[in-house]
């Protein structure tokens, strides 16, 4: 990550009016939290102190902020694994995201499951599954409810180009667009899927385009990387829902920086077209050359730059004081109703 | 005095979901044909004129699709029940039933209250794709609850308390006992518990643990082997998780036990009931438990084959016999 105090050849997040100075501050807090939270949980993991394996979204850090903060709050999603800035906005904190890393007893899934593989009941939050797809049904429904109660409230989740190729995205999608439910569809076109490119995974390689035109459903298409105009694009989309408009759905366009999970050091990408996504498009530095176009010194930058690391140094602090936990508890919850 | 109303087994399922619908506005009913149509087999006939196309919603083909839109309803509060055309397509859903259904709970607290309502077994020559009896892949799983009602009284009870359960129920109705079986018109106020068995005739020579169809054959062989032997017939009604305290009692009063299934002998509930009598009614047992259950292969389509392949009264009395002279 860049830290140097001078202005960096990022392109600037480009300067939308409806996007006002606290959304400014409130996504770039959230960008960086993921950014610093993913750096540290893959130190922790090269160390030994995490087990399994490690999923990052770096690169694409802006999608998950803005589709998590432009909900309203009785809104729900299901954010996947390269979203864990969604899972922020919703509320989480830094110290229960590393809970779940460490695999705390206290964590959010009671050290069930890791990485952010966990839900936030309180927040509206449903847990990711590794079968990516599936949620996309599960999103329906949620919205179902909301249109069958005439309530204004929206669901959205995410999926990126390999879980596009998956039935349950096509019987999610097809299903929201038949019961025309308030559900929102934000897919993350990040070039792969795991090791395979996306023109190995489909001939039409525009997202937006396959689902506007397959299955109905109105797509916008946004650079991912700019987290201002990913904002006003799910802003859109969010509304239109609401107001009974039916499932809507956003592409956003990003490069994964990262390989697939820790075990893949991702050396099959073309270095020359990662190198430039992190010079002149990685979003933490779009977002922080917009700020200073928007009239932040660099101190003032660097200060909240200092504030996110505070906040996940703080969290994580915490978590690693959380207790192990307990091979007793297994059999709790595995049913909501238990028949004794 | 006037003379008892009489429902059907598939009748008693209707009102089932009708009174449910009638006393819970959470509930309502999804799937393929289920409007206007009322289902394959006219199970959901007339629901649609009472509660109306956004409590009766007719689906894409997609059952992967609209169970995971009911764990997603389910999710947020309401109470759904998915109906799956055959059961043999729950296999399209297996993976959401699976996934989602089973470990949400344990993963985080949401409470996922689904109905999926499929209709299983043969006997309507239904052929490999529409006559399985799948409940077999579900037995075992953590996280799920699986029915299969074997009389008019628990395809009303079962239901209701499937229903008003907080966990996915996986409830398998069997078409051949739709119109089947009649009895008095169950209360509304009947509920079935949930991971109860039942005795439904108590005898002492042998225990006969079936569920489903098999219910009517075992208790037909009875009668067949009445003055030779007293079957008592365990009627399952939950086949996952067991009611194994029920099992055990009814070994201890018997000492023989025939489990009987219309799955292939090799899935099904068999399994994991011969796993708790190895490992807890050893020392209960005269004898070494006797299975029957269908040949493992597809259920085949021919009359010849298919009549063949279900455990029938015949073949439960020859076993039946064979145990009771060991």
């Amino acid at each position: 990550m860049h830290t140097d105090r001078s202005a960096g050849p990022a392109i600037p997040c480009e300067d939308a009016a409806d996007v006002t100075r606290e959304d400014r501050l409130a996504l770039f807090r959230l960008v960086l939290l993921h950014r610093l939270i993913e750096e540290r949980v893959g130190l922790l993991y090269r160390q030994g102190r995490i087990s399994g394996s490690v999923y990052t979204g770096r690169g694409q850090e802006a999608v998950g902020a803005a589709a998590g903060y432009a909900l309203g709050p009785d809104d729900v999603c299901a954010p996947l694994n390269r979203e864990l800035a969604c899972h922020l906005a919703r509320g989480v904190t830094t110290a229960e995201a590393f809970r779940n890393f460490l695999g705390k007893g206290d964590s959010p899934t009671q050290g069930r499951d890791g990485n952010m593989h966990f839900g936030a009941p309180e927040h509206g939050v449903f847990p990711l599954v590794s079968m990516l797809g599936d949620l996309c049904p599960v999103i329906v429904g949620a919205a179902l409810a909301f249109k069958r109660r005439r309530e204004p409230r929206v669901a959205l989740t995410f999926w990126g180009d390999g879980a596009m190729s998956t039935g349950d995205v096509h019987e999610g999608l097809n299903l929201a667009a038949v019961l025309k439910v308030p559900a929102v569809f934000v897919l993350q076109s990040n070039g792969w899927a795991y090791s395979t490119p996306t023109t190995r995974q489909m001939m039409n390689t525009c997202m937006a385009d396959r689902v506007e035109g397959g299955w109905g459903i109105p797509a916008a298409r946004v650079d991912g990387s700019d987290a201002v105009a990913t904002l006003v694009a799910l802003r859109g989309a969010i509304e239109r829902a609401r107001s009974g408009e039916g499932p809507q759905a956003v592409e956003a366009v990003s490069l994964r920086l990262d390989g697939h999970a820790a075990h893949d050091d991702g050396s099959y990408m073309d270095q020359a077209q990662q190198s430039e996504y992190a010079e002149q498009r990685d979003p933490i530095e779009r977002l922080a050359e917009r700020l200073r176009l928007d009239g932040l010194t660099d101190s003032e930058v660097e200060a909240l730059r200092a504030a996110a690391a505070g906040e996940v140094a703080s969290g994580l602090e915490a978590a690693e004081a959380s207790p192990a936990p307990d091979p007793a508890t297994i059999l709790d919850g595995v049913y909501a109703t238990k028949l004794t | 005095m006037g003379a008892v109303a009489e429902v059907t087994y598939l009748e008693a399922i209707r009102s089932a979901m009708a009174d449910a619908m009638r006393d819970d506005e959470r509930v309502f009913l999804m799937g393929e044909d289920v409007g206007h149509f009322g289902g394959p087999f006219g199970v959901s006939k007339g629901l649609l004129e009472e509660f109306g196309g956004e409590r009766v919603i007719d689906t894409p083909i997609a059952e992967e699709g609209f169970v995971g839109a009911a764990f997603g309803a389910a999710w947020m509060g309401e109470r759904p029940i998915a109906e799956l055309q055959f059961a043999d397509f729950i296999s399209c859903a297996f993976d959401s039933i699976v996934t989602v259904g089973a470990k949400t709970h344990w993963r985080s607290g949401i409470k996922l209250p689904v109905v999926i309502r499929s209709p299983f077994g043969g006997g309507v020559r239904g052929g490999p794709f529409h006559a399985s009896c799948p409940e077999g892949f579900f037995i075992g799983t953590a996280g799920l609850k699986v029915v299969c009602p074997g009389s008019v009284e628990d395809a009303y009870g079962l239901l209701r308390s499937a229903i008003e359960d907080d966990d996915p129920v996986l409830y398998f109705e069997h078409k051949a006992l739709y119109r089947r079986l009649r009895a008095e018109a169950p209360d509304s106020s009947l509920r079935t518990p949930l991971g109860r068995a039942h005795i439904a005739r108590t005898g002492s020579d042998v225990t006969v643990v079936a569920y489903g169809a098999m219910v009517d054959i075992a208790l037909r062989a009875a009668v067949e082997l009445d003055g030779e032997a007293s079957l008592e017939v365990l009627d399952l009604r939950t086949v996952w998780p067991l009611d194994e305290a029920a099992i055990l009692e009814s070994l201890a009063r018997t000492s023989r036990v025939c489990v009987l299934q219309e799955a292939s002998s090799s899935i099904g509930a068999a399994g994991a009931v011969l796993s708790l009598i190895a490992r807890e009614g050893f020392e209960l047992l005269d004898a070494p438990p006797v299975l029957v259950g269908a040949p493992i292969s597809p259920v085949p389509f021919a009359p010849e084959l298919e009549d063949a392949y279900i455990p029938s009264v015949e073949r439960v009395v020859e076993e039946l016999r064979r145990l009771g002279a060991y």
